[in-house]
């Protein structure tokens, strides 16, 4: 530990490696982001804080336990970025600072930004709307022309920075969205917002009848409301998937020639280059193994979390976990050349090939707009040739009336609601495309290892053969496994946990096959048949148990088993009840593959595929008319989840396949799968609702408005009430929970801190 | 109708004076987390490390 310390200190204090990660603030002043490691609940805040703030020269230090990130500003001079890892590693977190690129606050900056435009929308919205209402039921006749001129230009005074402030958005989309000549939504916004704006102020400069200062504030609220829930479902996600900073490390022990190591940054390493792994570390590269053998976790790259044996001379991929090293490698790969950065690659094209989820609510509002604005046109000659002075009032009342609010909002008020809902439910959707796929589902297709079953082993069975319980056979094996990293070991170690453990002697783990020690003066071991009984007698065991065994022969029989994520079972009989069919798809050999599917219910399985059959299955389902959720974890899932209709990754997993995923399941809860189907089906109901009455609106007001019958005030009045029905609707998404996902809700109260 | 001449005006100030109090608390990053402060009061003994 303490010469790890020293050689993670020695790495920082290079320039090359802190130059990536410290940002110069100017003055003496430097800043940095923290990846925290160990943050399990919001408790452990202060104490970070605590540690960075004891350290001198540190000015600022702030704890996000959701993103578990940490933004230190400190003195130079007075501490260093070395100083501050060893402060947090004595207060027992790990930390890894991340590029500065994550202090870039483009991030930042735009939610920043949102808000303010929000807060200047709502209030200039609300004070507007007061002076209109001085306007509105003042009487006409009561008025006094100059108070009536003075309550118009407050409105001017409030409407104008929510235009050129908090509308600037939808205008500099606009200009962009036409520049690459695909006119957006943004478009007939833009349209609607600076004509309301400009009409109004040529009414009130002239004195006319009408000005609609708080109709256009109101609409750039909602508007910006919807997009600013849609931005921080965005961002939330965004948190949790730190793809490439923890899958590969960022810097690895070069060894020289002389036989002595040197810490260097990944991008440093050049191919041919001679690496060292300790046990428990993370490949930095992909390489040739130098040494005899070692155990390698490629649960990463395969998706399957057993550990590998690999012998010299085999090639390593970077990512994989080294479960029982040492080792040297000889490099052969690193940064784009690697397997990993290969895959990622497929990830980008399944992604590319994959068609994109039509807009149609968007579309539907834009031609709209674009009809409104014609028959707009339309009124406006129609009655400069029967009546010129109302030429003006009746185009107005035609654009106001017809406002796009309710289309425009139809569809983002109910998707914002959506998302905001599912967050709050351990459902975290990266694109919102993903609701109306999820709504639609036939079929989810599941992956086995990570997915359905944990990627710890847990103990099936205990066989014993000696005169002595189960017991304690598990009490002497334990003692032993408690001294090993192997994922048996381990669930040897977690299961005897609650019982009274004696410490074990002389203990030497034998890399790849067992551990052998002293436990109350017996000597025993713990590992492989032909290791704790001898090559002879080993064929009279299972090949997968772990023997516990003395001198004189075999004590207890430990067989593992995969275990079942907690709540699988419930998870797949609610999609089951929903109506869609399950389906398990493994790389896994058939036997594991079918006692998973036997124990969760599901007949339809298929095993031994790799990402391309995987692929392939996928399509051939696509093709014949299914819609469909894949859910996986690894990054081999990602390529099929790419290419799946809704892509659903466990927040636990392997980061690449959040980051390709359109849903996370945060905290790796599979129970909130089928709670939220049924939100996402709620949602386009409630969507399919706000449609139909925003037509029904529209078909009733527009003739009206034409003909002129409706003055412009009016006009305005229905424009607000048609978009406030379409918001008050969105907001009845998930207010109807089942009990029993609200007593889920209740032991995970926020998605995004880890448990 | 003359304490318009008194409303109006405070209207306008308190409209600039919220607008200014909230950009102040977003420019501090009063609402960068809004998920560990209300988590914070449960911790029973924060002298205790983790």
């Amino acid at each position: 530990m303490t010469s790890a310390l020293a050689s993670d200190r020695r790495f920082w204090q290079r320039p090359q490696a802190a130059r990536h990660a410290i940002r110069d603030k100017g003055e003496g002043v430097r800043e940095t982001m923290l990846l925290l490691e160990g943050v399990r609940c919001a408790a452990c805040v202060p104490a970070i804080e605590r540690a960075l703030d004891a350290e001198p020269g540190v000015i600022g230090v702030q704890v996000n336990a959701a993103a578990r990130r940490a933004r230190v500003t400190w003195r130079d001079g007075q501490t260093s970025l070395a100083d501050l890892l060893e402060a947090l590693v004595r207060a027992g977190y790990r930390a890894l600072p991340l590029d500065a690129a994550a202090l870039d606050d483009v991030r930042r900056r735009e939610s920043h930004a949102a808000m303010k435009r929000l807060i200047v929308a709502g209030f200039g919205a609300m004070q507007a709307m007061m002076y209109a209402t001085v306007l509105y039921f003042g009487g006409h006749d009561s008025l006094d022309v100059a108070t009536r001129e003075l309550f118009r230009w407050l409105g001017f005074l409030v409407a104008t920075p929510v235009v050129f402030y908090a509308a600037r958005p939808f205008f500099a989309g606009a200009v962009r969205s036409l520049r690459a000549r695909r006119p957006g939504m943004d478009v007939p916004v833009a349209l609607a917002v600076g004509g309301i704006y400009l009409a109004s102020v040529v009414e009130a400069l002239r004195g006319g009848a009408e000005v609609y200062f708080e109709s256009v504030s109101m609409f750039v609220f909602f508007l910006l409301v919807g997009r600013f829930f849609e931005m921080r479902a965005r961002h939330r996600a965004g948190d949790l998937t730190d793809a490439l900073a923890r899958l590969t490390p960022p810097y690895a022990d070069r060894r020289h020639p002389d036989g002595s190591l040197e810490r260097v940054a990944i991008r440093e390493l050049r191919v041919g280059d001679c690496v060292h792994v300790a046990e428990g570390g993370v490949l930095p590269a992909d390489g040739v193994l130098l040494g005899e053998r070692c155990v390698l976790d490629e649960a990463l790259l395969s998706g399957e979390s057993a550990p590998v044996a690999r012998a010299r001379g085999d090639r390593l991929v970077a990512g994989s976990v080294l479960l029982e090293g040492p080792i040297d490698l000889r490099v052969v790969g690193v940064g784009d050349d690697t397997v990993l950065a290969g895959i990622a690659a497929l990830v980008g094209r399944a992604q590319a090939a994959r068609p994109q989820l039509a807009q149609a609510g968007e579309r539907a509002a834009s031609g709209f707009v674009i009809r409104v604005l014609l028959l707009t046109a339309l009124t406006a000659g129609a009655w400069s040739f029967f009546d010129p002075g109302r030429a003006f009032t009746a185009a107005l009342a035609v654009l106001v009336v017809s406002c796009p609010c309710a289309f425009a909002l139809a569809v983002p008020v109910a998707i914002a609601r959506a998302l905001a809902v599912l967050a709050t439910r351990g459902v975290l959707v990266v694109k919102p495309d993903a609701i109306q796929g999820l709504a639609e589902a036939t079929h989810v297709v599941f992956d086995k290892t990570g997915t359905l079953t944990d990627a710890a082993f847990a103990l099936d069975r205990i066989e014993i053969y000696r005169e002595t319980t189960s017991g304690e056979a598990l009490r002497l094996a334990a003692a032993l496994a408690r001294e090993s990293r192997h994922p048996v070991a381990r669930a040897i170690a977690a299961t005897a946990a609650d019982g009274v453990v004696e410490p074990a002697a002389d203990v030497e783990a034998v890399p790849g096959l067992g551990v052998r020690g002293t436990v109350g003066g017996r000597p025993l071991k713990l590992g492989r048949a032909d290791f704790a009984v001898g090559e002879r007698a080993a064929q009279e065991y299972d090949e997968e148990a772990v023997l516990l065994a003395d001198e004189t022969g075999a004590i207890a029989a430990f067989t593992p088993t995969e275990r079942l994520r907690t709540g699988a079972r419930d998870a797949i009989d609610a999609l089951g009840r929903q109506g869609l069919r399950v389906l398990i798809s493994s790389g896994d050999a058939a036997a594991k593959v079918r006692a998973v599917a036997a124990r969760l219910g599901v007949t339809d399985w298929r095993a031994r595929q790799l990402p391309a059959d995987k692929l392939a299955a996928l399509t051939e389902l696509r093709e014949a008319g299914a819609r469909v959720i894949a859910v996986g974890d690894g990054v081999n899932d990602a390529p099929v989840l790419g290419g799946a209709d809704v892509a659903v990754a466990l927040a636990e997993g392997a980061e690449l396949a959040q980051a390709t995923s359109d849903i996370v399941l945060a905290g790796a809860r599979l129970g909130n799968l089928a709670p939220a189907r049924l939100t996402a089906r709620e949602t386009l109901d409630i969507l399919r609702q706000n449609q139909r009455w925003a037509l029904c609106y529209n078909l009733a007001a527009i003739p009206l408005a034409a003909l002129g019958f409706v003055p412009p005030w009016l006009a305005a009045l229905g424009m607000s009430m048609s978009s406030m029905v379409v918001v008050l609707n969105a907001m009845r998404i998930g207010a109807g929970v089942e009990p029993r996902v609200r007593a889920r809700r209740d032991r995970a109260p926020r998605a995004a801190v880890p448990a | 109708m003359n304490v318009l001449l008194v409303m109006i005006p405070l209207s306008l100030v308190l409209l600039v004076g919220a607008a200014a109090a909230f950009f102040w608390a977003v420019d501090h990053d009063q609402f960068a987390d809004m998920d560990t402060p209300s988590l914070l009061p449960l911790d029973d003994d924060p002298a205790r490390p983790p």
